[in-house]
């Protein structure tokens, strides 16, 4: 598993050599922020010439996401006290959210995603800092493959659901659709929270879960 | 380090955090019904949906067919079951094979 998260980090520490940051700045950026979309934004805009501002703020916006995800993560360890909840916080990201509540509830345990967090986080601080080393060393062929590397993880991440569940299945295309559009005529990081939200509203309706119904049961 | 890479990493560090904490202080108060329940479930795949498409086929700004291809490759993959890194490092060799012919 460990495996799929270097390559991220990795195209992340290129992408920050190429933005034009010191080899400390980039690891001391993935120790710090623990991000990798946010982070990959921001180096991106550095790049473009962008300010503090607008940076701050389009991180902001593209984070307003791990407010739901924190809130699922949360749900899920619920018992725990506040200390850990604040500790665990810091961990919630696109992969150990995805991970984590993708897990059965059995063995969704509370040390499960703090184990998590730890592999994410020693595997997200290498990889920038091999990237960062390893910039101008790699053959620019492979460090232009590496930006497929955090699709390909999340797509790895929803097929096992998508595969059991027709219905989920359905919501996802129905979600990339819509999100699709949206970001045609609003700014990416409010169409990725708003079609998150009002498909995962549809979804309630049409999407039935097995775990939820024998819960109810 | 420079100054202005010092405050842009501190206050990336707080806009990142706050939105992460805020539901960990917030949560026992905060009781879920079924439904909401099940809206909370949908949200990583609606999310992990959104944040794949339209985004991947933008992964090289001049080529389209690049996130195509490493796309499906990380779909039939994930669909036979193999593990995660396989899928991950399955599409980033599905890439390389596409620029390298490509050359």
């Amino acid at each position: 598993m460990i495996f799929g998260f270097i390559p991220v980090g990795i195209a992340y520490g290129i992408m920050a050599q190429q933005a034009g940051l010191l080899g400390g700045e980039t690891i001391a950026m993935s120790i710090f922020v623990f991000a990798g979309a946010s982070q990959m934004m921001a180096v991106g805009m550095y790049g473009q010439g962008a300010g503090f501002a607008a940076i701050i703020l389009a991180t902001l916006m593209l984070n307003l996401r791990h407010l739901i995800m924190s809130t699922c993560v949360m749900n899920r360890i619920k018992p725990c006290g506040i200390g850990f909840k604040l500790l665990a916080a810091f961990g919630v990201t696109d992969e150990s959210f995805a991970l984590f509540t993708t897990e059965s509830e059995s063995r969704a345990t509370p040390w499960f995603f703090l184990g998590l967090i730890t592999v994410t986080y020693t595997s997200w601080v290498t990889g920038s800092f091999l990237g960062a080393i390893a910039a101008t060393l790699l053959p620019s062929i492979l460090s232009a493959s590496l930006g497929i590397a955090l699709y390909a993880m999340f797509i790895g991440l929803m097929i096992p659901g998508v595969r059991e569940n027709f219905h989920l299945g359905f919501l996802v295309v129905l979600t990339a659709v819509v999100n699709s559009a949206l970001s045609q005529v609003i700014p990416f990081s409010w169409a990725l929270i708003l079609s998150t939200l009002l498909c995962a509203g549809v979804g309630v309706v049409f999407v039935s879960l097995n775990e939820e119904e024998t819960e109810e049961l | 380090m420079r100054a202005e890479i010092l405050a842009l990493i501190l206050g990336m560090t707080a806009v990142t955090y706050i939105p992460r904490a805020i539901p960990a202080v917030l949560t026992d108060k905060l009781h879920f019904r079924a439904r909401v329940e099940k809206f909370l479930k949908l949200i990583p795949f609606t999310a992990m949906s959104a944040l794949v498409f339209p985004s991947i086929f933008f992964v090289d700004e001049s080529h389209p067919y690049i996130g195509v291809i490493g796309g499906l490759a990380a779909i039939v993959l994930a669909w036979r079951k193999l593990p995660l890194a396989v899928t991950v490092l399955g599409s980033i060799g599905a890439v390389m094979v596409v620029y390298l012919i490509g050359q």
